[in-house]
């Protein structure tokens, strides 16, 4: 086991950056699960990838906040157009957002083949392209890490101060509509959270693997408790350790992309957490069997 | 013999997809009533509701509660939606949920207080769920979910309560601590307007009524509304024993 990357600038930036954006990630996606909406991060994640190369191809470098610009236009043409699908046809979301989605990182990979070899950017280093589908520690830069915080800090700050809002909009929108407590607004405050995790984290992660940091954790914290806050920490405390892991990974074994070491650390937890967990398989099983016993 | 309308509803016409499900209502609620609506499936009585609480779209009409429109009154008036519109899976306890009918009180950002925590457990207390208070909503049954409901209703210090189908798969008992609590709130002067399914027990549990079809056959108080004219006209003949 190689210690001593542990203390080295590269490592550190990429390992702090994770850790900040999956937690910021775990406590959004927390909510986006709950509300029963996980496949809508998902969507964007995927449907930001043609952004990213259509940056590239105006601005002809790849500039982490020109590309960032890309993603996010892109993810919001995407949900834009799932919306507006949704309400002009009698389609199901799933159905929907499988499609958009799909056609969006089509036309990423079209247009990243396009370009290669096309003597018009020959000349412009385009390896970094490739990063963007599945992530790379190895490119990250300072300024990608900075562009994380200016995303986290107020997602964090915006959850902080709307919980009450959120869990009332999460568990009862009628309710929450009857008391003047508009949905919409939750819901646009809730993709633009979602909007700004995928957009920073697409150059850690990569754009198909991006939602497993919205979903995933949050399983995981449901396993473990059954009260909103701790969820919430819990799922941020589930995605900076599993960032943790698949960022050291990642650093040590060359080839090895972030993102996916990531999600496979995460996705070990999850599942074990579905066995053991206080909510999960085999506490439920003892559960019911108490209850028919007692019955 | 004059009595308060309490909520006024003119000309309310309301569609689902582009396809009327309300033509053109007017609706009188008596203040102090306790006002059942009712109707065959598909008649529109949750659109209704949703229509006057401003939850759901209308295509034209006019709604006025305690004489004003129904955004300067919100904290007067309790909903009660259909306990299966919520997700029972959301990781929270009674109380808490509970809790969330002193929101409208608070308004944005604020946090609840201790005042309002003991409103709170006050209101569990009153429809006898004070031991489930720290109850996973989960685990709690249909009629239990259906008293925490309430017991928030309760929380909100409201006038008038809105309630679709509160008596919908609860036990035998939970249907009486709803009763009661409705003709006790009545002796405090509020108002309750519910959507019922049971023609058999109406003329018991409530004393004003407004028969519903996609439009209003009939309303006013129960012994001159429930009639067998007015059932058959709303395609209720068969239900009555």
């Amino acid at each position: 086991m190689d210690l001593s990357i542990l203390t080295s600038y590269t490592f550190l930036v990429v390992c702090f950056g994770t850790m900040i954006l999956a937690s910021v990630a775990g406590m959004i996606g927390a909510v986006t699960v709950l509300k029963g909406q996980s496949l809508i991060g998902d969507a964007i994640g995927h449907s930001s990838y043609p952004g990213v190369i259509i940056a590239f191809m105006i601005g002809m470098a790849l500039d982490p906040v020109l590309l960032l610009i890309g993603a996010t236009l892109s993810g919001t043409l995407a949900f834009v157009l799932v919306q507006f699908i949704d309400v002009n046809s009698k389609l199901n979301l799933d159905a929907i957002l499988a499609t958009v989605l799909s056609a969006f990182f089509g036309l990423g990979m079209v247009l990243k083949s396009y370009i290669q070899g096309h003597p018009i950017y020959v000349k412009v280093p385009q390896g970094g392209l490739q990063n963007y589908i599945f992530g790379q520690a190895a490119f990250i830069r300072l300024v990608d890490v900075q562009l994380i915080f200016v995303v986290a800090i107020p997602s964090i700050f915006l959850l902080i101060l709307f919980y009450k809002e959120f869990k009332l909009f999460v568990f009862d929108e009628i309710y929450a509509k009857s008391i003047g407590l508009s949905p919409s607004m939750m819901y646009i405050i809730m993709v633009l959270m979602i909007m700004g995790v995928i957009a920073t984290g697409l150059k850690f992660v990569g754009a198909i693997l991006i939602s497993s940091f919205l979903i995933v954790p949050a399983i995981t914290a449901m396993q473990w408790s059954n009260r909103f806050n701790r969820v919430l920490l819990i799922a941020a405390g589930v995605g900076s350790f599993s960032s943790f892991i698949g960022t050291y990974l990642s650093s040590v074994y060359a080839g090895m992309s972030t993102g996916p070491s990531i999600i496979l650390a995460m996705s070990c937890i999850a599942f074990l957490s579905m066995i053991i967990g206080p909510h999960g398989l085999i506490a439920s099983k003892i559960r019911r069997r108490e209850f028919l016993a007692d019955n | 013999m004059s009595q308060n309308i309490i909520v006024k509803v003119e000309d309310l016409t309301m569609a689902y997809n582009e396809k009327p499900v309300l033509w053109d209502n007017d609706v009188d609620i008596v203040e102090n009533s306790r006002t059942a609506i009712i109707g065959p499936n598909g008649a529109g009585k949750s659109t209704l509701v949703k229509g006057i609480l401003g939850l759901q779209k209308t295509l034209s009409g006019y709604v006025e509660v305690m004489g004003q429109p129904v955004k300067q009154v919100q904290k007067k008036i309790a909903y009660i939606p259909q306990s299966n519109s919520v997700n029972w899976d959301f990781p929270t306890t009674a109380l808490d949920v509970v809790l969330m009918g002193r929101y409208v009180h608070l308004g944005w950002i604020k946090r609840p207080r201790k005042k309002d925590l003991e409103k709170a457990e006050q209101a569990l207390q009153k429809i006898g769920m004070q031991d489930y208070k720290n109850r996973q909503i989960s685990q709690l049954s249909g009629g239990q979910r259906q008293r925490v409901f309430i017991a928030r209703a309760i929380a909100q210090d409201a006038e008038i309560y809105f309630m679709d189908e509160p008596l919908a798969g609860v036990d035998k008992n939970t249907e009486k601590v709803i009763i009661d609590f409705l003709k006790k709130s009545q002796s405090q002067g509020k108002t309750s307007i519910v959507i019922h399914h049971d023609l058999n027990t109406l003329a018991e549990y409530f004393d004003h009524l407004v028969i519903l079809n996609k439009k209003i056959i009939d309303q006013g108080p129960m012994q001159t509304t429930l009639t067998k004219e007015n059932l058959a006209q709303a395609n209720l003949g068969g239900w009555l024993r």
